[in-house]
């Protein structure tokens, strides 16, 4: 019973590893965020697409249309659409300034209500209220298609200069970038789906891959907390690098080796087998992140109403 | 049967059906949800934010626990925790159903907000006679039609007759209107969207495959052989030939187009969106940290 109050049924699987990283991935984190804090000057690389927010918005300036921006379609308010609203609040920011027009369509009821809010406050913030136009942000349709035909119709019918589309996309990815690309206008996409990113590489000027998307809004705003937490980011990733190069010796080692010895239940013993590979299985990288333990009987008391009501 | 009595057994999260505790707590949570409520709107802007803050990281609180806290082994709802750690382990686990209800109606309430939202636009195109007005008549009549007649729909359902309304002979009027509206209308225009996406495919594969410069050559050259692998005839004619050609020399015999592609998939595909998901997901990880502890300011200055 001991080993039951230590160890729980989600480590059974994964084994201490999984929550072991995570906790030293989040001390990377915290302490570059502290780092960044207390003034370290940390570098960024340039990221080409980022820099296209900037061209993109004047050009719309230029043009007199809207800017139109799609924070994906994500199910609720996760990190993905918080952060896809953060770099939408620099772009309404810039639009704000220039007296641009907005339009940002939601997929989400959640994602909606947050970033009505965010891009109220920037205008505000700006000292710009009177250019909000409440209904520069819309909540289109909670249903995959619909949305992607209302929106690829607010495409056609405004003559958008820019769209940024960023967040989490999937099917719809290629309507709404081959619609904006077929009036011309300037695109940003990034889709943390990997299996939309060629489809918006394919058809829009600008794409950040995978994590230049979580980089975006350091990026743009170069504040302390959001710098750190990047070069956080890129410190996990070496680590991430370290083991995966780890893991290939030790699992090359091992599939390299041969056994000439297996154990026997029955006989409680080791008993001596042909010569044969090891089982990749059993390195020592796949043992530490997935022992897989045997299952485990625990003996507990029996709850007597809990009984009663069964019977 | 044995699941429904099951479900009877008193823990924290799932208090028996109309008893007393089940009523307190609905009652407290009400009380408790309209003072937070009254409590923001009145509250001074400035202290708004540890409120939140402090609300914040209470709900992530409750997953990053369930996340790392020890949860009892093969536990049966007939069995009772223990020791500390497993009573703990215990109440985490059965709260996660209240959790996501929790979460299921704030979203839920925000729906409204949405549909308010489409009410206010549309409304007004109408009203001032905006350009294509005329449409937004047909979404906000679609709206209401398709509210009515799923709501009429799924209420004629329930009871012990709903079972009869399988056999569409037994359908009225509601049932009729639903099925025309969800099966007829909607899910064709959802399958009509879906298949625009064929075109699409062809128009942006073709500007991504001109070849513009040695990234776009190579990027077709490869495509182009993952493509013809995928063709059943030309993988055997390519393959025969290789193997007839090869004469039992293995080193050639990975030239079969089948063994090019799989290489390519393999080590560059493959590796490569795997590199992506760890940067995603480091992102992400950093990203619900720095919410969790309200490190992140939305929508922060430029």
């Amino acid at each position: 019973m001991l080993i039951a109050d230590a160890v729980g049924q989600q480590y059974r699987e994964t084994g201490w590893f999984g929550v072991l990283f995570t906790a030293i991935l989040v001390t990377f984190l915290l302490v570059n965020i502290q780092r960044a804090k207390m003034g370290k000057n940390l570098y960024i690389r340039r990221i080409a697409g980022l820099n296209a927010i900037d061209e993109a918005i004047g050009r719309a300036t230029e043009m007199g249309r809207p800017v139109l921006m799609v924070p994906g379609l994500s199910d609720n308010v996760n990190a993905i659409a918080v952060q896809a609203i953060n770099i939408f609040a620099y772009v309404s920011r810039l639009a704000a300034r220039f007296a641009n027009p907005i339009l940002l369509c939601c997929y989400n009821a959640a994602v909606f209500t947050l970033a009505q809010e965010v891009i109220r406050d920037v205008y505000q913030e700006e000292g710009l209220l009177d250019r909000y136009d409440p209904d520069s942000v819309r909540f289109i349709s909670d249903r995959q298609f619909a949305f992607a035909a209302g929106v690829s119709g607010l495409i056609l019918r405004e003559q958008t200069a820019a769209t940024f589309f960023l967040g989490e996309f999937y099917a719809e990815a290629l309507i709404f970038a081959e619609t904006a690309n077929s009036i011309g206008a300037i695109q940003v996409a990034s889709s943390t789906e990997a299996t939309q990113t060629p489809f918006f590489i394919a058809a829009c000027d600008y794409v950040l891959i995978g994590d230049e998307f979580y980089a975006a809004s350091a990026y743009l705003t170069r504040q302390p907390v959001l710098v750190g937490s990047l070069v956080g980011q890129d410190w996990s990733k070496l680590l991430v690098i370290a083991l995966i190069l780890v893991g290939t010796i030790f699992n090359t080692i091992t599939v390299q080796g041969k056994t000439t010895q297996s154990w026997d239940d029955k006989e409680g013993a080791y008993k001596t087998i042909p010569e044969r590979q090891n089982d990749p299985k059993q390195s020592f990288i796949q043992q530490l992140a997935t022992p897989f333990l045997p299952k485990m009987e625990v003996d507990r008391p029996k709850d007597p109403d809990a009984e009663a009501t069964t019977k | 049967m044995n699941l429904i009595l099951q479900s009877k057994v008193v823990n924290f999260w799932a208090q028996p059906f109309n008893s007393q505790w089940l009523w307190t707590g609905v009652i407290g949570g009400l009380l408790f949800g309209i003072l937070i409520f009254l409590g923001l709107m009145f509250m001074p802007a400035q202290f708004r934010r540890p409120v939140v803050a402090f609300s914040t990281f209470i709900g992530g609180a409750y997953w990053v626990l369930l996340y790392i806290f020890p949860a009892p082994i093969d536990m049966q709802k007939t069995e009772l925790a223990t020791g500390p750690v497993e009573s703990v382990g215990k109440f985490l686990t059965d709260a996660n159903p209240v959790v996501v209800s929790v979460s299921g109606t704030v979203t839920a309430f925000m729906l409204g907000l949405g549909i308010f939202s489409l009410l206010s636009i549309h409304l007004k195109r109408i009203t001032r006679r905006q350009k294509d007005w005329a449409f937004s008549v047909v979404l906000l009549a679609a709206l209401a039609s398709m509210a009515f007649f799923g709501y009429a729909d799924y209420i004629s359902r329930q009871g012990p007759d709903g079972t009869k309304l399988d056999l569409q002979a037994n359908w009225g009027f509601v049932n009729y209107g639903r099925d025309l509206l969800f099966d007829g209308l909607l899910q064709q225009m959802d399958a009509a969207m879906f298949s625009v996406i064929a075109f699409y495919i062809l128009s942006a594969a073709y500007r991504a495959f001109r070849v513009r410069s040695v990234e776009a050559t190579i990027l077709l050259s490869t495509a182009l052989l993952v493509m013809l692998s995928l063709m059943g005839a030309v993988a055997f004619v390519w393959n025969d030939a290789v193997r007839n050609m090869a004469n039992g020399n293995d080193f050639l015999m990975n030239f079969q187009l089948t063994e090019i592609a799989g290489w390519i998939r393999r080590t560059f595909e493959t590796s490569s969106l795997r590199g992506i998901a760890f940067g995603v997901g480091i992102g992400a990880l950093a990203m619900g940290l720095r919410i969790w502890l309200s490190l992140e300011r939305t929508g922060g200055g430029a």
